[in-house]
């Protein structure tokens, strides 16, 4: 069942309310709940986007009553959420959330889910549409999907094309740890769940500045006709983060930066800039198009992981001033681990656009700042009229800025002031904060709701998933068949050397945003 | 000096005290400041006093929607002809920075008044778009108006302060011209929430198709029995007809309210007590029955707003007031739902305003069919 139909929402303008539904959050212990989901729905109440027919179902091992469960979201959204809790609206909010007890394994529990869920319909009004968020371990996925489908709460997505009741199930990353078993992953989720219902979250599809590539590609026309080889020099994306691996030294031994950041994040960041420009802008449009980058990335045999790949880790440095340790100095960290926690690629997309134009990625811990941006290096001008040193005339730069100080800033060349010709690189920055504010929706927030209202557009299809694995795989596989100790660079440098020679090789060099 | 000069002299004085502002600051030590300009946003006034009273909401939607903001007071009838003014940006800290709007304030006394268009214009940063907001009545054969509004994108006006027949005017003024700005009202902003949650009570399966058979509709406005419909009630009432096809008669003169299907609809129009601190008219309350049978309706709805309880003890409005929603059905099914209106000052409205799409097709709509409410005078019992 959709909103569309009722004859008082054509047009309306503020019509952003989900539609009647339970979130049933699996894993309603964990602290995804309480610092993220739960505080994203009440700013979706506050927002007025929830609809009348709703409830917040959470399911876990672990004992407590309702009001136990209420109160520990009541302090997650004081402590979490953008927006305090409202007393006047928050008595509201807590009729609609309850809490199912009982173990993943035990057909008991999705018995109690059922019936608890029959209640909610008919004291809630959530018209049978339910929306299931797996905020545990993969390893749990197969178990809690099986039972979900024996227990009847996945209804035929037929019935929903028919107008009636709809379920979805919204799963986060990681989508597995290679291809093999994100296929394994996704077959699990399949045998209960059409695709259609199957909503993959990357948090980072929800940042504002990320939805906005899509504006400023495909809104303005001033970039399309240079988006392309025939203007481009190259591209460089980077993901860096200030902090280590803070307390996830067991997890990040086993996934390292590359699979936990490039094969999701950074290969979404890299599929928005290269992606034609989808027929419009329904979900499946902008995927199909995004999985055409995905299919024409050169994919990386051993020799050229060698000369394409970097990897480093992080030693002992300084960030922001402050000593910090060396990853193998973390806890649950191996002394002589060889995991990498940064990796840079030089990648080539074989299509009629790009060919030729190398993407430039990186992404890496323990660097000198946090920032995500993407930059669009645009080439030399043919012919240098002025009498320029230092290399010449500089490169026009478009810089999107993903985090921090989401934005765009334009590089280029004026003149100063003077009797003299003097050149100057300059910047046009655009700042969201400064011209539209600062409070913008969390990204949870977004993609809920999206979930919510059956739009799909800003979560990773299964082709997407697998191509982005078939893709870093020969990377893994080449490390793993050529073991080698990755070099070490200092914490709060901008990663090993090597990273710098890969762009030097072709007489480029990394920006320093 | 001829006015001419004396219009350029008076535009190059606050061009420099702009530009003098925009020089490094003397303590370094202070927070840089980031010039932000997104919009023109011209506002005219009848009066100074009311330009005075307005300009600090202008200060606080700059704050949130940077613009190049320029004010003037426009005073045909007042002594002298004097054409005035002074330039200033207001800044609010954002982070280590200061973001900064420029507010440029014109007075245009007497004959002077004539020239305010043409200084207001000089003023305008270009390639971005221009948003007047006139806050007195609206003539539209005005020179100012006709000149001002042909440079701008768009046209804000509050019909609660101008009157739902100056923004009828202004509408019907926009239809006969070609490429005429876009039309807002910040009524039709502050009512948005109460069509969003009309049209929750027809959401779900069961309640879909009963939008289509709503034979009853009772509003309850903020004023005194007697008092004519405001123009929140009017434009919601014009929104609810236009969306579900209602038909307009008459019946010796009386206004008569037909569905699509021809069935009658029943309008009832109720007075509640306005508390201190909310404006005259302002929408308090709507139910809604629907159904095949008048007697005994498959749904009934109704939206609540509890006056005043966004109001702080001050007198200050720091949040908005709470709506209750509530729907029954024909089997005794009963949904509640409380949300909050959106924060209740003259300053959000029109930033809001100014976030939304310019040209509402609905709005252009419901104004019309709102018109005919006016005419016939409904008024509150």
């Amino acid at each position: 069942m959709t909103l569309a139909s009722n004859p008082l929402r054509r047009g309306l303008i503020e019509d952003r309310s989900g539609d009647p539904c339970a979130l049933v959050i699996f894993g309603a212990s964990g602290d995804l709940t309480t610092r993220k989901l739960v505080p994203a729905v009440f700013n979706l109440g506050l927002s007025r986007s929830l609809p009348s027919g709703f409830a917040v179902v959470g399911v876990a091992r672990r004992h407590k009553t309702n009001d136990q469960f209420r109160a520990e979201m009541k302090d997650g959204v004081a402590r979490f959420s953008r927006r305090k809790p409202d007393p006047a609206l928050w008595k509201d909010f807590e009729r609609k959330i309850s809490y199912v007890v009982g173990s993943f394994e035990d057909p008991a529990t999705y018995t109690s889910l059922r019936e608890h869920l029959d209640e909610l319909a008919r004291e809630h009004g959530i018209g049978g549409n339910h929306l299931y968020y797996l905020a545990v371990p993969p390893s749990e996925f197969s178990t809690i999907v099986g039972h979900l489908k024996r227990a009847g709460l996945v209804a035929d997505p037929a019935q929903e094309r028919a107008g009636g009741a709809w379920t979805r199930i919204i799963i986060e990353k990681p989508f597995g740890h290679d291809l093999a078993s994100s296929r394994e992953l996704n077959d699990c989720i399949a045998s209960a769940f059409a695709e259609s219902q199957v909503f993959r979250i990357d948090h980072y599809l929800g940042k504002e500045t990320v939805q906005n590539l899509l504006v400023f590609r495909f809104a303005n026309s001033l970039w399309e006709p240079l988006w392309s080889r025939e203007h481009v020099d190259h591209v460089q994306i980077t993901v860096a983060e200030e902090i280590g691996v803070e307390g996830r030294g067991k997890f990040f031994e086993q996934t390292g930066v590359t699979k936990d950041i490039v094969e999701n994040h950074l290969m979404q960041l890299l599929c928005l800039t290269a992606m034609e420009p989808p027929n419009s802008l329904s979900a499946d449009a902008v995927r199909d198009e995004k999985v055409k980058v995905l299919r024409s990335l050169r994919r990386m045999d051993a020799s050229m992981v060698r000369e394409g790949v970097v990897r480093g880790q992080y030693g002992r440095g300084f960030v922001k001033g402050e000593e910090v340790r060396a990853y193998r100095e973390e806890p649950d960290v191996a002394k002589d681990s060889n995991v990498e926690t940064y990796v840079a690629m030089k990648v080539l997309v074989d299509n009629w656009r790009w060919g030729g134009v190398p993407f430039y990625v990186r992404a890496g811990k323990r660097l000198a700042r946090k920032v995500t941006e993407i930059a669009i290096q645009f080439k030399k001008v043919p012919h240098n009229l002025f009498n320029v040193s230092d290399g010449g005339i500089s490169q026009n730069v478009l810089a999107v800025r993903v985090q921090p100080d989401e934005g765009i800033a334009l590089r280029f060349t004026t003149k100063e002031p003077g009797n003299a010709t003097v050149l100057r690189d300059v910047a046009m920055d655009f700042r969201y904060g400064s011209a539209f504010g600062s409070n913008t929706p969390e990204a949870y927030e977004r993609l809920l709701l999206d979930a919510m209202r059956g739009d799909a557009t800003l979560f990773t299809r299964r082709d997407e998933v697998e191509e982005q694995w078939a893709f870093i795989d020969p990377v893994i596989d080449a490390w793993r068949e050529h073991p080698s100790a990755p070099p070490i660079y200092a914490a709060g440098s901008w990663g090993p050397e090597q990273a710098d020679d890969l762009l030097a090789r072709d007489g480029r060099r990394w920006r320093r945003p | 000096m001829s006015a001419a000069s004396e219009t350029s002299g008076l535009v190059a004085r606050l061009e420099k005290e702009l530009r003098d502002f925009w020089t490094a600051p003397a303590d370094p030590s202070a927070p840089p400041r980031s010039r932000v300009c997104t919009m023109n946003l011209e506002v005219v006034a009848p009066s100074t006093e009311l330009l005075e009273r307005y300009t600090p909401v202008v200060d606080e939607v700059t704050a949130n929607i940077p613009a190049r903001a320029i004010l003037a007071a426009v005073e045909p009838d007042a002594p002298g002809d004097e054409l005035d003014g002074a330039a200033t940006a207001v800044c609010a800290l954002t982070g280590d920075r200061q973001i900064c709007s420029e507010r440029i304030t014109l007075t245009c006394r007497g004959n002077a008044a004539a020239r305010a268009a043409s200084a207001m214009e000089a003023f305008l940063v270009p390639e971005i778009p221009t948003a007047l907001v006139w806050l007195g009545r609206v003539h539209t054969d005005d020179p100012i108006f006709e000149d001002l509004a042909s440079e701008a994108n768009r046209i804000i006006l509050d019909s609660e302060y101008t009157s739902i027949g100056s923004v009828i005017q202004v509408a019907s003024w926009a239809r006969r011209h070609r490429n005429a700005p876009a039309i807002s009202d910040l009524a039709w902003t502050r009512i948005a929430v109460w069509q969003e949650m009309l049209a929750r009570f027809f959401d779900t399966p069961q309640t879909r198709d009963l939008a289509w058979k709503i034979g009853k509709l009772v509003l309850a406005q903020a004023c005194e029995p007697g008092a004519r419909i405001g123009p929140e009630g009017a434009l919601m009432l014009g929104w609810i007809g236009t969306r579900l096809g209602w038909k307009t008669s008459r019946l010796a003169g009386a206004l008569r309210i037909k569905r699509a299907d021809g069935a009658s609809v029943s309008i009832e129009l109720r007075a509640v007590p306005r508390p201190a601190g909310v404006a005259p008219h302002t929408l308090a309350a709507l139910s809604v029955e629907a159904g095949d049978d008048p007697g005994r309706p498959s749904l009934s709805g109704a939206i609540e707003r509890e006056l005043a309880s966004g109001l702080g003890g001050d007198d200050t409005t720091p949040d908005a007031d709470v709506l209750v929603w509530k729907r029954r059905a024909a089997d005794g099914t009963e949904s509640e739902q409380r949300v909050r209106l959106g924060p209740n000052k003259a300053a959000k409205w029109l930033e809001q305003t100014l976030h939304r799409r310019a040209h509402d097709v609905a709005f252009e709509e419901s104004i019309a069919f709102a018109e005919q409410i006016v005419q016939d005078g409904l008024t509150a019992s």
